[in-house]
């Protein structure tokens, strides 16, 4: 089998239906659904859309958690002993079996909530972030942004079912909230160790983060607002490693991109506002 | 009350452990050190198929069972240095080079039809083996002397035993029709052969017999 699986090959069954990040970002219908004016955003079940809300999370987690595992998995084999040293391997296959379960219990989850595999679109983003050819780059992009991106949705998700009085939503993120700051903290110590000589590859390292990071505070998807569906939950975050200053920076970018998305949701519907006046 | 001065045997009576066993210390180690190398290249590869394997029951079974090997790995990696080999590198390696070429043609399928050739390699042909060659060292290394072996051996077997019966049962429903049983037994054969010319995983004698050096034409 050779080195370094590109995104297209994942391999999937037919229930999975495949897109890109693209197409869900500069989806023409955005503007318009950006029009009305369906309140805040942060997942509350007093919200009328909850329950579908709910559901189409927790089938981006679940197809999140194979990809989690596919990443994990490739990183047990894409490089050398010197490239990636055993025991950064060893962590990984420890992910790989975490990642595992946490796929078996979002499945059972999406049952739980009325949710089918393949009722919803699969991104292979994550598993994009996991194809980074320097092992360093690819524990930031992996464990350290995007699996913070995963404390940020499974506090969100565990708040979720608390406030709903669903006992057993609650349960199961608590349990994988733990396993999620286990990987981040995987991945603040291997960047530590692998670039603590080497304060350029630590730059570049800690840059294809903040890159990742960015995409998902995009449409102002992750921050600390009402604005935002999905809330940085900072405790963890530093449970996990982060400092306080990177769980600032993070949230100031995530302030911007709520503001950016605003506007431009203002512009869309501006522009959709005058072309059926001049029709 | 107790009698405190009363002397009492060291070994009870059911106690038959021995002192005599088959490994002097560099023995042991030379096998240790296989296992480990074989171990890590059996890992490697589960964590790698995981994304090219579209059946999800066997995609989440590989992601458990990666880790079960990676672990065992890190049991070999610890007990090196307690048989005096301080740079476990050096021992980390495989018997010879026909168990590299086997190895490789155990990691070599990667299409995503080859779920039945994949899982054929390891549960049908590599981890009976490593059942083998553990339980053979079990068997018959000092119950004394070797006890930390042991105990790594024991932990390690029952996960080969059971990731054997979740590989073979997965196996068992995926083959379901003539054609794939005789994919199945052809995978199986070529594999056979390829280990029979390494001799097993720690070289010829790995389950005791010196053996002849055998050769496939
Ligand atoms: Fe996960
Ligand atoms: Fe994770």
């Amino acid at each position: 089998m050779k080195k370094m699986l590109p995104e297209s090959e994942l391999a999937r069954d037919e229930r999975f239906v495949r897109t890109n990040i693209e197409d869900r970002l500069f989806d023409p219908r955005g503007p318009k659904v950006a029009q009305r004016n369906t309140g805040p955003a942060r997942m509350g079940v007093d919200r009328p859309a909850a329950g579908e809300r709910s559901r189409s999370l927790m089938h981006g987690i679940f197809v999140g958690e194979i990809q989690a595992l596919e990443g994990a998995g490739r990183t047990c084999y894409d490089f050398d002993d010197e490239t990636a040293p055993f025991q950064l391997k060893l962590d990984m296959a420890r992910q790989c079996w975490d990642e595992s379960r946490h796929c078996e219990i979002s499945v059972k989850l999406g049952d739980h909530m009325g949710a089918e595999i393949g009722e919803y679109t699969e991104s292979t983003f994550l598993f994009a972030a996991a194809c980074n050819p320097d092992p360093v780059l690819r524990l930031c992009g992996v464990n350290r942004a995007l699996e913070g991106l995963a404390i940020d949705v499974f506090n969100s998700m565990k708040d979720f079912g608390n406030e709903s009085g669903d006992p057993v939503l609650e349960f199961c993120e608590d349990w994988m909230l733990a396993d999620e700051v286990t990987h981040v903290k995987m991945g603040s110590d291997w960047l530590r160790r692998l670039t603590a000589t080497d304060p350029e590859r630590r730059e570049r390292a800690l840059e294809f983060q903040r890159t990742v990071d960015a995409i998902f505070n995009l449409g102002g998807f992750r921050g600390e607002d009402d604005e935002n569906p999905i809330q940085l939950a900072r405790n963890f975050r530093r449970l996990a490693g982060f400092t306080d200053d990177e769980n600032d920076s993070l949230a100031a970018l995530a302030r911007e991109s709520t503001v950016q998305a605003r506007e431009m949701a203002e512009a869309a519907s501006a522009a959709l506002h005058a072309s059926a006046q001049g029709s | 009350m107790t009698e405190t001065t009363k002397p009492r045997a060291p070994f009870a009576p059911w106690d038959r452990r021995e002192l005599p066993g088959l490994f002097a210390v560099e023995e042991s180690a030379r096998r240790v050190g296989n296992y480990k190398w074989a171990e890590m290249r059996l890992f490697e590869v589960l964590g790698g198929w995981v994304a090219t394997i579209p059946e999800l029951d066997v995609k989440l079974m590989l992601g458990r069972h990666t880790y079960h090997h990676a672990w065992h790995a890190e049991l070999w990696h610890k007990r090196l240095p307690e048989l005096r080999e301080m740079n476990p590198d050096r021992l980390t390696v495989p018997p010879n080079d026909a168990f590299v070429t086997f190895m490789d043609a155990i990691r070599e399928p990667e299409a995503p039809e080859l779920t039945i050739e994949k899982l054929v390699g390891v549960y049908r042909v590599l981890i009976p083996r490593f059942i083998a060659v553990y339980t053979y060292h079990l068997n018959g290394t000092s119950t004394i002397t070797d006890a930390p072996t042991i105990r790594s051996l024991k932990f390690a077997l029952q996960d080969e035993f059971d990731d054997w019966r979740d590989g073979e049962m997965l196996l068992q429903s995926l083959i379901d029709t003539p054609e794939k049983v005789e994919r199945a037994g052809r995978r199986q054969m070529d594999l056979e052969r390829l280990y029979l010319v390494s001799g097993g995983i720690a070289g010829p004698g790995s389950l005791g017999e010196p053996v002849e050096e055998v050769r496939v034409s």
